[in-house]
């Protein structure tokens, strides 16, 4: 009882009131990674009934008890099993042989064929290799061989058998018994030990019904496939679960996260050609890339995944020398709907190509990406911080100094109440380039700390460390885009962020390379913009208020920064022609709107999924 | 550890009475260890190992459920590690059976190859204690729990005494259990204490004393005082005062310019330290460190320069 409450971390605190063991108030944790399995050893009906209460094994030695005390004890077992509302399957039954014992497999195969026994262990010395080996390669397959043929088919499943107190937590509506055999074994339920690192993202507490989590192309098409029986149910597709959104997870539906597919393979030296897996992490991405000399911009924090930024844009801290990662984007494998695997680029599904740069997540889970990465030798990485008692002098300012930037140079601003934090990168190991090209910026405001150093992008990248994703409640998160600074947009943002409605107010910079790139290249359309705007804040109500001023000054919104469920973004987000080239190719990939919880694109025939 | 001692002297810099117990000079790092990211503690030990400190150390809470349980942490980062000496700073004995942890700690110095040292409290955090089902020890009794530990650590230790190891205390009472595995080296037991009567225990019974410089609450000097109360006790009990080891755990940045005590640039650390080894006999420095740069600077370029300073006034100085 100490031990499964110890590993309870749903609590805060748990207590534990025994004779022998006592919990008072004690921390539970840290989180388990899978359930650990709890096997009790014993020969006598107080352990096996204890065991049938409890535990998830039972070992007991077959010299001890013979083939009748196995019995009559397995019976011990089942009772107390029953009695404490448990499944009897609950509990492995384990036997320790003799070195004799493996030689008579008629007799093993009836252990398990009669007695319910999954698992064998044979006492042998550590000398006697021989032995071992016989086991390991003549009798164990010969047992696992008698056995199937002696049982009806699948009673040998791997699908783990979960306690009584798990399955309680299982939510309505999912046919837990009927997930793919090939998912059952990574997949995470509510009761299970590893739920808590699975259920929420870095921003938004979730609390979903299942997370599958295939580990290969094929795994995905399955999860797909359990997916459209579960049509009345949320679905989020997760990479990284990094997303402020925070699309990726739900109240009591399904997750599909592809954290597992996180290759990472150079195709094409040359051509620096490189295949990411959608479940690989931006600091992976960039750890990888860096022993070439080679970088792919990506956002602002390496701990974002792969999956759910490529599919939307990628506005990233070499966003105006080279582009968004989108940009870099020549081949995507993605699972549709209906589960098909299809590879777009430029010459194969080319709509799909086109639609999968900005609006990605309507269309399938996108498993692999094929980009051409930058050659980028060592950057220069700032971190300036400013005095700014006026938000909308410093606004116009930074506004004037960025239109006037080269494009080696990416600020991105965070403006608070009274200060500004610029982190910049310069896309140059020159440090005349990089000086000359922040001087301007340093004269914006009084610098109270700054900090500039030469380093390789994955230092930027890796610069914070890996966090646990234990977001609580709904983020509130709003974008736009402006093309300027104008000083009706300064006046609006400096109301919101003196309003206090907001406690981050975000301006990436975009235009350079991004602008290159023609609008309807892509599903992403804001090519035209030179400034991203995100603001977070607590109270939707609230930041709506402040924030629709800002918005009267600007224009679309960019998905990733976007927590609004409100139809109307949508047509924020893509002009109409844009969304009329999605709606057409979502009807005849996803008719029937199996991907509808990330920014829903409705198929452009009236095939929507019931809502209830 | 226990490593040979200098002929030492007393021949401190200032005028004040100093104390110089003639250890040669050990210096350390002192871990979080945090079980998120998972495998950071242990970097920082290999990070510690390989900018050749001589120790990495871990604090030991086991009812804190956002560290890694130390006694495993210590395992895993004797196997990740090749040269150094780790140590829990300190153990938590009421959570951890002294007979057991006898053998937990002789089994790691085997496998380690001699790299294991038992850093030892009292006991701390009664109520995080008592909440993991451990004993509630008032300040008397923990001492008391301490010394009959010791005795029994010891007791497993000792191979070369013949017949079960029997101690019959009020807080353990051990009967007739089997002596051994002896550890591979002297494992040093290093009691972290404040308090007259724990500095008494750890003149009459340890080979090392272990303090936190933030819990002196009259700063370096009080070290002094505590400094007697051991040799008084060691001597008492037939020792002698350098049979104890004084370490000491600090903290500390580097700066480009000095703005207080170990709150400068490394030269400025290093007749800091030295003054210290010189006036307080202290010869085990373990910073407070989760950070890869501060730890590599400590090692290379205060350890050594301590080093010289102190042979230097010690009248040992090689200089090559």
């Amino acid at each position: 009882m100490v031990i499964r409450a110890l590993q309870d971390t749903t609590r805060d605190q748990v207590s534990s009131a025994g004779t022998h063991h006592r919990l008072a108030d004690a921390e539970p944790g840290p989180a388990l990674e899978r359930d650990v399995p709890l096997w009790l050893q014993g020969s006598d009906t107080a352990v096996a009934a204890l065991a049938g209460r409890l535990a998830d094994g039972w070992m007991v030695d077959l010299e001890e008890v013979g083939l009748e005390g196995l019995a009559t004890l397995n019976e011990v077992l089942d009772h107390a099993a029953t009695d404490a509302g448990r499944d009897a399957r609950e509990v492995r039954r384990s036997v320790t042989l003799a070195r004799g014992d493996a030689a008579d497999i008629s007799a093993l195969v009836a252990l398990v064929v009669d007695h319910g026994v999954s698992s064998l262990v044979l006492r042998v010395g550590t000398d006697d290799v021989t032995t071992l080996r016989t086991f390991l390669d003549d009798v164990a397959p010969a047992i696992r061989e008698g056995a199937e043929r002696a049982l009806p088919q699948g009673a040998l499943s791997s699908r783990p058998v979960r306690r009584a107190d798990a399955r309680a937590r299982r939510r309505p509506g999912i046919a837990y018994n009927e997930v793919p055999e090939e998912l059952a074994g990574t997949a995470v339920e509510p009761g299970d030990a590893a739920f808590g690192k699975v259920r929420s993202t870095y921003l938004r507490g979730g609390d979903p019904g299942l997370v599958l989590r295939p580990r290969t192309v094929a795994e995905v098409a399955s999860a797909v496939g359990f997916a459209r029986e579960h049509m009345h149910l949320p679905l989020g597709i997760r990479s990284g679960g990094h997303g402020i959104s925070g699309r990726s997870t739900n109240d009591g539906g399904l997750v599909i996260d592809v954290g597992g597919l996180d290759d990472i393979t150079v195709l094409d030296e040359a051509a620096r050609l490189v295949r990411i897996g959608a479940g690989a992490r931006w600091r992976d991405v960039a750890r990888a890339l860096q022993p070439h000399g080679w970088a792919l911009s990506s956002g602002d924090y390496g701990g974002v995944g792969v999956g759910g930024l490529a599919t939307a844009g990628g506005i990233g801290f070499l966003s105006r020398k080279h582009g968004l990662t989108i940009d870099h984007l020549r081949a995507v494998d993605m699972v549709l709907a209906d589960g098909t695997v299809v590879r777009a680029s430029a010459t194969e599904n080319t709509e799909l190509f086109w639609a999968a740069r900005g609006a990605g997540a309507n269309f399938g889970v996108a498993v692999a990406f094929e980009f051409v990465v930058d050659e980028v030798d060592e950057v220069g990485w700032a971190q300036l911080a400013f005095q700014a008692p006026d938000p909308a002098a410093y606004l116009e300012a930074f506004g004037r100094v960025v239109a006037d930037t080269p494009r080696e140079t990416t600020p991105f601003l965070i403006l608070g109440q009274g200060v500004a934090q610029l982190m910049a990168m310069v896309d140059s190991s020159d440090p005349g380039v990089i000086v000359s090209q922040l001087q301007p910026f340093a004269e914006i405001a009084p610098l109270v700390q700054q900090q500039v150093v030469i380093a390789p992008y994955a230092a930027v990248m890796n610069m914070f460390p890996e966090t646990a994703h234990n977001g609580r409640g709904e983020p509130v998160s709003r974008s736009a885009f402006t093309r300027e600074i104008t000083p009706g947009f300064a006046s609006a943002s400096a109301d919101l962020i003196r309003s206090g409605a907001s406690h981050w107010y975000q301006i990436r910079t975009v235009g350079g390379a991004v602008a290159d790139i023609a609008p309807d290249a892509t599903a992403y359309t804001h090519r035209d913009a030179n400034f991203a705007l995100a603001v977070m804040g607590s109270n939707a109500q609230r930041l709506d208020r402040w924030f629709e001023p800002v918005r009267r000054h600007a224009s679309g919104l960019y998905l990733s920064f976007e927590s609004d469920r409100h139809p109307d973004r949508i047509a924020d987000a893509f002009p109409p022609a844009t969304l009329d080239r999605l709606r057409r190719l979502k009807a005849k990939l996803d008719p029937h709107n199996l991907f509808q919880d990330n920014f829903n694109i409705l198929p452009a025939h009236d095939h929507t999924r019931s809502a209830t | 550890m226990n490593t040979g001692t200098n002929s030492g002297t007393n021949t401190g810099a200032s005028t004040d009475v100093t104390i110089d117990y003639g250890h040669d000079l050990l210096f350390g790092t002192f871990v979080t260890p945090t079980n998120h990211p998972v495998h950071q503690a242990v970097e920082q030990a290999v990070v510690a190992d390989r900018a050749g400190l001589d120790l990495v150390t871990f604090q030991d809470h086991p009812y804190v459920a956002r560290f890694h349980d130390t006694s495993t942490l210590l395992a895993y980062a004797a196997a990740r590690t090749e040269r150094i000496h780790l140590s829990a700073n300190v153990t938590n004995l009421p959570l951890r059976p002294p007979a057991v942890l006898a053998r937990a700690i002789a089994t790691l110095d085997l496998l380690s190859g001699g790299r294991i040292e038992l850093g030892i409290g009292a006991g701390a955090f009664w109520d995080g204690v008592a909440g993991m089902g451990g004993p509630r020890r008032g300040p008397g009794e923990s001492i008391e729990a301490l010394e009959e530990a010791i005795a029994i650590i010891r007791g497993v230790w000792n191979t070369g005494e013949s017949g079960a190891l029997s101690v019959r205390g009020q807080h353990y009472d051990v009967r007739g259990a089997k002596r051994g595995p002896a550890p591979a080296h002297p494992v040093g037991i290093w009691v972290g204490a404040y308090k007259p009567r724990i500095l008494r225990l750890v003149g009459r019974a340890a080979d090392g004393w272990l303090p936190s410089i933030q819990y002196l609450q009259k700063g370096l000097p009080e070290l002094a005082e505590m400094n007697s109360h051991i040799d008084e006790s060691a001597h008492a009990a037939g020792r002698e005062p350098r049979d104890i080891r004084r370490f000491l755990n600090i903290g500390g940045q580097f700066a480009a310019q000095g703005r207080g005590f170990l709150q400068g640039p490394p030269s400025q650390w290093a007749e800091e330290l030295a003054e210290v080894a010189l006036t307080y006999g202290t010869s085990g420095f373990i910073l407070a460190s989760d950070d890869t740069a501060l730890t590599q600077t400590f090692a290379a370029e205060v350890a050594p320069a301590v080093r010289e300073l102190v042979a230097d006034a010690r009248g040992t100085g090689r200089h090559e």
